[in-house]
């Protein structure tokens, strides 16, 4: 049972780390609690269902068009919707969730209510440590993985990463040195966004897909990186490592209380947040008051 | 003969002079007569539904706009008071008359520790804490499901009033009185002080305020007015379930928050007003009612682009504009205020006639 | 000007005229589901395919005259929204004024619409929800409650009487083909009310029908991943995984099961495996997963056959247990015709004693007012997925069932 735990929970670790790393680039960045970022992974998995079984594209072309497009729509969302009530916390976070809705009744509208399979883009498993892991499982890992080196590489070794940490330090100094804010403001959305749909196209042939697929994972998302601490990149991969664990501890030892997973995840959340306020690794705000 | 005419000097004075106030009085009045106007118990249903969800947002935007706790799990304290009612009512057989009371006290131990658990959290920390609530109370529901029925809640409750335009007005004079009386609450000292804690925690515990004591204090009410209304919910419904916890009420409640308008009080019982009818009618045509979620979150998103404050700023600075001398609030369209005497058109400049936060 | 002052309102006159008249001449019957998922299509679909019929042929006799049956949709938003469905009944009665209530599908939300239904005491037949606590309530407070009637599923408890009398007859199969005394059964169900007592029953029962249970899993209904479920079901070695899934974990289990190469069959109540849509949303990969189940095409009444084919026909798809509206409404066609009225207590007292040979049944009703469980005529069939298709496997004395299969070994 120990590595049945060991092994599932790393796995479902990788995967939410895969979404919690871009909500808290977005947040740690802009500013900007996007309620809907899973709700851009919902649409970047409908995306890959389309191009993959009713136009039959290969895997990887559907995947790079899916994450192409969910990006770019995302950045016309952010122009269009957000950054008008950008100096308004109260109005984006509603504008989110209003966006997040309209995703849901559109794909509601267009696919019907009803789930969807994505077909595995590996078949087969691998046994390891007597515990069968489908290869799915772990090109998530190696996605998520690959995903984090290239944000870190992004974030401190290119002079865009450089703007997009001075901008999250202080915006206005970041603005009066000649750094085009808005625009950095738009790569940030488009690199959190990208996350989020890579997750979408990599995640759902796991799990089954269907309109009402980004709240779930929301809440646990959201948990996260409040356990590991708003804008720290480091904090949410811990977070989400913490929270795979602990779903997979409960699962295993107490069968008849798998359902209580979910519950169970947000106690040690509020637990952590009683005894750290800022979360785990997060960093207060001095001029958030 | 005396009262009349002094009820006649307050009304000239003290409302007529202002849109907002007569806009107020007249929606009152339509309230109170609607069911001898238009007797159809479908809009009567509507609209009894529309007073109790008015309650629950007015006691979310004592909390989150008058004290900037933005609660993103409002619905505890609305589930709280519908089970606790449910349950009572239920299972000792007491009459609901006193159950709705006893699920209001619930939800206001709910809201202390609540309130309590969240003291030392800010901002973003604080509204995605309260979002767990309630998850953490649908976890324990289904876990004692002999208890709390399960998924399928408790059912088989008993009416308050048996006729719907008896439910009818028992929502109606419920809503009006609870959020009058939040009202006066956020209008008073106490108001002030909330306002403070928003803006600057730090600088009202510097003041000297005890902080934490006002803030335990606004999740307490906040949570006995939802609490009430969760438990009228129940009994109208005679159905308590989980619905009434999910994450989708806390989310609607602060939708309904803000686009109304935060820390206002009738800026969210305008929006349920105008909201939860606009979208039950448009359920009813068969056509459009698939899409109706989709068209109320594109008006909200339109709303929001046009009026980032929220809809009842956006129309009270249409119509009245503020003194610039005596910082009072005068119809839009008078040239002298009404108090001091001052002039109040062209020669203020725009950005002076935002009418601030009363 | 003044030719149309005076033509618009005897225009409008002689319209109000047709419209009263033809008022007059309809049976008004409200579809209540969710229509935009699968549940509230299928409620709509049989019910379509009954007025149709019906009005073809020339309409419901009642005493001296012939009335058309005119559905009204309503869509009750159930599954999102428990007051939407009461708000959606409540505007049929009063504002469309129908004679008939039929449909609902979630549980909390039907017993909520059943209040308000029989507030106005209006007949109401329900057509997809199985909680026992709706015929309860008939038991408990007759005068209220007599105008429910369950016509479609089973209440919960009968579904059991159903899954032991099916899993006896896998069990046997397991005791010859694999030579082994004591079948080991894994129980796989989701958290919730509906399960409580089967799990219960099943944790009783199975240990007396010489059936080992290896252990007991509760997933949550919405579950997405039952990996770690199946992981340990694996280790202790099942033969057969009893699902009691309603919600989208069925097709994680469906799916992931086959992924793994599962050697247990899966068998049970899969709610979701009961659509056609199954076997794509679990990828391919749900061989050998079987369900409780009601339509197919098998001779399980002398109608069901031509009912599964011409919906097929219509609709591009089989029909799930929610078409029972057409059912339904038949039963209606068939009551009224006999008492010659729309009058409700007279329907009341006509349904309790009449046997209805439908397409999915031959119904009659208890005292509850829910379906009397027998083999053969209520207990439903029990299907499983080969190769991308329902296969009927049970009860086995019907013309059209087909043999179950079993992973290799």
């Amino acid at each position: 049972m120990l590595q049945d735990i060991l092994v599932t929970g790393l796995v479902n670790g990788g995967v939410y780390a895969l979404l919690a790393i871009g909500f808290s680039l977005i947040f740690g960045v802009a500013r900007i609690v996007n309620i809907a970022h899973t709700a851009f992974y919902m649409l970047a998995a409908y995306c890959f269902y389309t191009l993959l079984v009713k136009t039959g594209l290969g895997f990887v072309l559907s995947g790079l068009l899916s994450v192409g497009a969910v990006t770019l729509f995302s950045v016309v969302c952010y122009r269009l919707v957000i950054e008008p009530v950008r100096e308004h916390e109260a109005a984006v976070l509603i504008a989110t969730i209003a966006l997040a809705l309209v995703f849901q009744e559109l794909m509601l509208y267009t696919f019907g209510g009803h789930f969807l399979g994505i077909p595995s883009t590996l078949e087969g498993s691998v046994r390891f440590l007597g515990v069968s892991i489908p290869y799915q499982r772990l090109l998530i890992l190696v996605v998520a993985g690959a995903s984090l080196v290239l944000v870190w590489f992004v974030l401190y070794r290119t002079r865009l990463g450089l703007a997009i940490r001075a901008t999250a330090n202080d915006l206005e100094v970041a603005n009066l040195m000649g750094m085009n804010v808005h625009r950095v403001a738009m790569a940030t959305v488009a690199i959190s966004v990208a996350l989020a749909a890579v997750a979408g196209v990599v995640v759902a042939p796991v799990f089954v897909v269907d309109p009402f697929m980004w709240l779930a994972p929301l809440v646990t998302m959201l948990a996260i990186v409040v356990l590991g601490g708003l804008g720290s990149m480091k904090g949410s991969l811990i977070g989400a490592l913490i929270i795979g664990y602990v779903e997979a501890i409960t699962v295993f030892a107490v069968p008849a209380g798998a359902y209580l997973k979910g519950a169970v995840a947000l106690l040690i959340m509020v637990i952590v947040l009683l005894a750290r306020p800022e979360g785990l690794f997060g960093v207060a705000f001095e001029e958030e008051r | 003969m005396y009262w009349l005419r002094r009820a006649w000097a307050e009304l000239r004075n003290e409302i007529f002079v202002l849109p907002s106030r007569t806009l107020v009085l007249i929606w009152v009045v339509a309230l109170l007569a609607l069911p001898f106007v238009y007797g159809d118990a479908y809009v009567m249903r509507i609209l009894t539904m529309t007073c109790i969800f008015a309650i629950f947002a007015a006691s979310w935007d004592l909390l989150a706009g008058y004290t900037g706790q933005v609660n993103f799990g409002h619905a505890l304290f609305f589930g709280a008071g519908a089970y606790t009612s449910a349950l009572l009512s239920l299972k000792l057989g007491l009459s609901p008359w006193l159950t709705i009371f006893a699920g209001a006290a619930v939800a206001l131990l709910f809201g202390f520790l609540v309130g309590y658990l969240c003291l030392r959290l800010r901002g973003s920390y604080l509204s995605l804490a309260t979002l767990a609530f309630p998850l953490i109370a649908l976890g324990l529901l289904f876990a004692f499901p002999d208890f709390s029925g399960g998924e399928l809640g408790v059912s088989g409750l008993r009416r308050l009033v048996l006729t719907p335009t008896g439910n009818y007005y028992l929502a109606a004079i419920s809503m009006l009185v609870i959020v009058f009386g939040l009202w006066l609450v956020a209008d008073s000292k106490f108001g002030i002080v909330l306002h403070a804690i928003r803006d600057d925690e730090v600088a009202a515990r510097a003041s000297g305020i005890n902080t934490l004591r006002y803030k335990m204090t606004v999740f307490a009410i906040a949570g006995a007015a939802a609490g009430f209304a969760g438990a009228l919910f129940a009994h109208y419904l005679r159905v308590a379930g989980p619905s009434a916890l999910e994450v989708a009420l806390s989310f609607q409640v602060v939708i309904w928050g803000i686009f109304g308008g935060v820390a206002t009080i009738y800026g969210p019982v305008a929006a349920v007003f105008l909201l939860y009818p606009l979208t039950e009618w448009l359920g009813s045509f068969p056509a459009v009612g698939e899409l109706r979620l989709l068209i109320f979150a594109v008006i909200v998103l339109l709303v929001l682009l046009f009026m980032p404050r929220g809809l009842t700023p956006w129309v009270r600075d249409k119509i009245e504009t503020q003194c610039p001398r005596c910082k009072q609030r005068n119809a839009a369209w008078k040239s002298v205020c009404r108090l001091c005497g001052a002039t109040l058109q062209a020669q203020v400049p725009g950005a002076q006639r935002f009418v601030g936060h009363q | 000007m003044l030719r149309t002052l005076i033509a618009a309102p005897c225009l409008a006159l002689a319209a109000l005229g047709f419209a009263t008249a033809a008022q007059a001449q309809t049976i008004k019957i409200a579809i209540l589901g969710p229509m935009a998922f699968v549940q509230g299509e299928n409620h709509w679909a049989g019910a379509e395919m009954a007025r149709d019929e019906i009005n073809k042929a020339g309409g419901i006799k009642v005493g001296g005259k012939t009335m058309r049956i005119e559905l009204v949709r309503a869509d009750t938003n159930e599954i999102a929204s428990v007051p939407d469905a009461t708000n959606a009944i409540e505007r049929v009665i009063t504002r469309d004024k129908v004679d008939f209530l039929i449909g609902g599908f979630r549980s909390e939300a039907v017993l909520a619409m059943q209040e308000v239904a029989m507030d106005y005491k209006k007949i109401f037949l329900g057509v997809g929800a199985a909680h026992s606590k709706l015929g309860l309530n008939v038991e408990q407070n007759y005068e209220r409650y007599k105008y429910w009637f369950r016509v479609a599923p089973t209440k919960d408890v009968d579904l059991a009487r159903t899954l032991f009398a099916v899993m006896g007859s896998i069990g046997q199969q397991i005791r010859t083909e694999l030579k082994t005394d004591s079948p080991k059964v894994a129980i796989l169900a989701e958290k919730a009310v509906w399960t409580e007592a089967l799990v219960a029953a099943a944790q009783k029962n199975l240990p007396a029908m010489k059936m080992e249970v290896v252990g007991t899993w509760q997933p949550s209904a919405t579950a997405t991943d039952v990996t770690a479920e199946l992981s340990a079901i694996d280790r202790a070695g099942a033969h057969i995984v009893f699902t009691m899934l309603s919600g989208p974990v069925g097709i994680s289990v469906g799916r992931q099961m086959g992924e793994r190469n599962m050697k247990a069959v899966a068998w049970g109540i899969n709610v979701e495996g009961q659509k056609e849509e199954f076997w794509q949303a679990a990828a391919g990969k749900a061989q050998f997963v079987s369900t409780l189940d009601t339509y197919s095409e098998v001779e399980m009444t002398p109608k069901t056959i031509p009912f599964v084919q011409a919906f097929k026909q219509r609709y591009k798809k089989a029909p799930t247990y929610t078409a029972a509206t057409y059912d339904a409404i038949m039963l209606l066609k068939a009551v009224i015709e006999q008492e010659g009225t729309t009058n409700a207590d007279k329907l009341v007292a006509a349904i309790e004693k009449i046997e209805h040979v439908g397409t999915g049944s031959t119904a009659s009703w208890d005292k509850r007012h829910d379906l009397n469980w027998a083999v053969g005529k209520t207990a439903g069939i029990a299907v499983q997925w080969q190769d991308g298709k329902k296969v009927p496997f049970w009860p086995p004395n019907i013309k059209g069932m087909q043999p179950f299969k079993m992973p290799a070994r």
